[in-house]
């Protein structure tokens, strides 16, 4: 699967946990937590995207990620992995 | 078959407490959505009050209702704590004194952040079920207090740690232990555990605590998944919706165990979204109740909640509880065990709501003004003295209910001084 790819998966789970952004354009340097997104929702965000790209791996692999474009490529890595 | 299990259990959950919708409100914090975060109360630690004061407080009134010779059969006392009071000396010897436990008893404390309690427990049963000591019961009293100061947000360490002031409360739950499981009689080895090295909360400093609230959370919810396959692993039939009527949880604050319960539910058993918000009101809200009014009690927070679910649950036919324990760091466990009528029914005489409804309720004022007192009761203090009529209004609150309770009086040469007022 493409980056491009893994953004859209990210993008229609953050909208799923936060509804309210539907429609917003998303950049890759924007933080869930300045979207609105407290620690709940970012471990749902997460696990959301984990299970849509059927990755069984631990969330904590995920850790470190700062932003959504390095959320997408923290998932692109272990997709490829 | 030899049995194993809880004879009787017992919370203190504080003289005094606050309202922390009130406490986020002052703090300016984001309260918009606090109502997802399920918080309503915390319990406070007041100056006189200590983890060996919550701890007694907790057990007397247990060991009240045992005669001599059944007191005399505890042969294991383990306290389990995050908040310890000394690197070498345990609170287990203090808590030994206060309740005249027989003398031949081994003393000892267990550390583990939020999973203490947890592995009190199981100690406590793998020494019954070993029949090492033939009829001796065991007495585990998780005991935790949060005397309110943070380290210094860094580079690593920030995210939503503002809410971990409203979430930290102080408690106690003493558990006696034995062959003679009337509350609770657990399952014996239908235990999933899992434990790795992960930097997501600590205690690095007395009475502060550091971490990352986003990589605890997700250290929280994957152990929610390992343990219970482990589990699965090792009972046969075993489904996530329907063998457990109650599901008790490690609870920081009940929003986290809502997303706990949402994922767990969607994972194992595909559930929709309105099935599991009926699931969560019937087996998860009643062992969040106690929760919300005393807080997070670190390591003695999951049997806090089994202790809400035995409360608060329909125990007309047997019931099974499964119970999720994590403690950062990190170390976390699926157990279960079973609760009839007639357990919930001892355990009721305990009284524990009622107890929480004694409690003081403090002002915003006064909780601010319990940290002029921190400096006085700080780990490694010498020689300390408590004014012995501060807050005597939270005092007169627990006397009313008419059962002696344990207060500090002060600290000479390292050593801890207590009186009891009834």
């Amino acid at each position: 699967m493409s980056r491009e790819e893994i953004w859209h998966i990210v993008i229609q789970q953050v909208i799923e946990v936060i509804p309210e952004l539907e429609g917003y354009s998303f950049r890759p340097s924007e933080k869930l937590a300045d979207l609105g997104a407290n620690s709940m929702d970012r471990a749902e965000i997460v696990a959301l995207a984990l299970e849509a790209l059927e990755l069984r791996i631990p969330r904590i692999e995920l850790f470190g990620a700062s932003n959504i474009g390095e959320l997408v490529e923290l998932l692109y890595a272990k997709s490829i992995a | 078959m030899i049995l194993a299990g809880i004879e009787a259990m017992n919370v203190f959950g504080g003289s005094a407490y606050l309202n922390v919708l009130e406490l986020a409100t002052h703090r300016s914090l984001d309260t918009t959505r606090f109502e997802n975060l399920l918080m309503k109360e915390k319990a406070v630690a007041l100056p006189f009050e200590d983890p060996v004061t919550f701890g007694v407080n907790a057990a007397k009134p247990i060991m009240d209702s045992l005669s001599s010779e059944e007191k005399n059969k505890i042969e294991l006392l383990i306290t389990c704590t995050e908040s310890g009071i000394d690197f070498g000396k345990s609170i287990s010897t203090y808590i030994h004194h206060y309740l005249e436990l027989n003398r031949n008893c081994r003393l000892f404390e267990i550390k583990q952040a939020c999973y203490s309690g947890t592995a009190g427990l199981q100690t406590a049963i793998n020494f019954v079920l070993s029949q090492a000591s033939p009829g001796a019961k065991a007495l585990v009293v998780a005991t935790d207090i949060s005397r309110f100061m943070t380290v210094d947000a860094g580079e690593t360490l920030t995210a939503d740690w503002s809410f971990a002031e409203p979430s930290a409360g102080a408690g106690a739950v003493a558990v006696l232990v034995s062959n003679k499981p009337y509350v609770y009689q657990v399952d014996i080895g239908a235990n999933g555990y899992y434990g790795y090295e992960v930097m997501d909360s600590c205690r690095p400093t007395p009475d502060s605590e550091a971490g990352d609230a986003d990589l605890s959370l997700m250290s929280y919810l994957d152990c929610c998944e390992q343990t219970f396959l482990e589990y699965q692993k090792r009972v046969d039939h075993v489904d996530y919706k329907d063998t457990f009527q109650y599901l008790a949880f490690h609870t920081p604050f009940g929003g986290m165990v809502k997303g706990a319960h949402r994922s767990m539910m969607r994972r194992m058993v595909k559930a929709k979204p309105s099935e599991i918000e009926e699931d969560f009101e019937r087996r998860v809200m009643p062992g969040l109740m106690y929760c919300q009014r005393v807080g997070n009690v670190m390591g003695a927070t999951s049997l806090l909640s089994l202790a809400s679910t035995i409360d608060q649950g329909d125990f007309s036919s047997p019931s099974r509880i499964g119970t999720f324990s994590y403690g950062s760091g990190c170390c976390s466990e699926f157990y279960s065990g079973l609760t009839a009528k007639e357990g919930q029914e001892r355990q009721r005489s305990f009284e524990i709501n009622e107890h929480l409804n004694s409690r003081y309720r403090l002002s915003l004022e006064e909780y601010e003004s319990l940290f002029d007192y921190t400096d006085l009761l700080k780990f490694g203090t010498r020689n300390s003295t408590i004014d012995p009529v501060i807050f005597s209004q939270a005092r007169l609150s627990k006397s009313k209910t008419g059962k002696s309770c344990l207060i500090l009086e002060g600290i000479r040469e390292y050593h801890r001084e207590y009186r009891w007022i009834s």
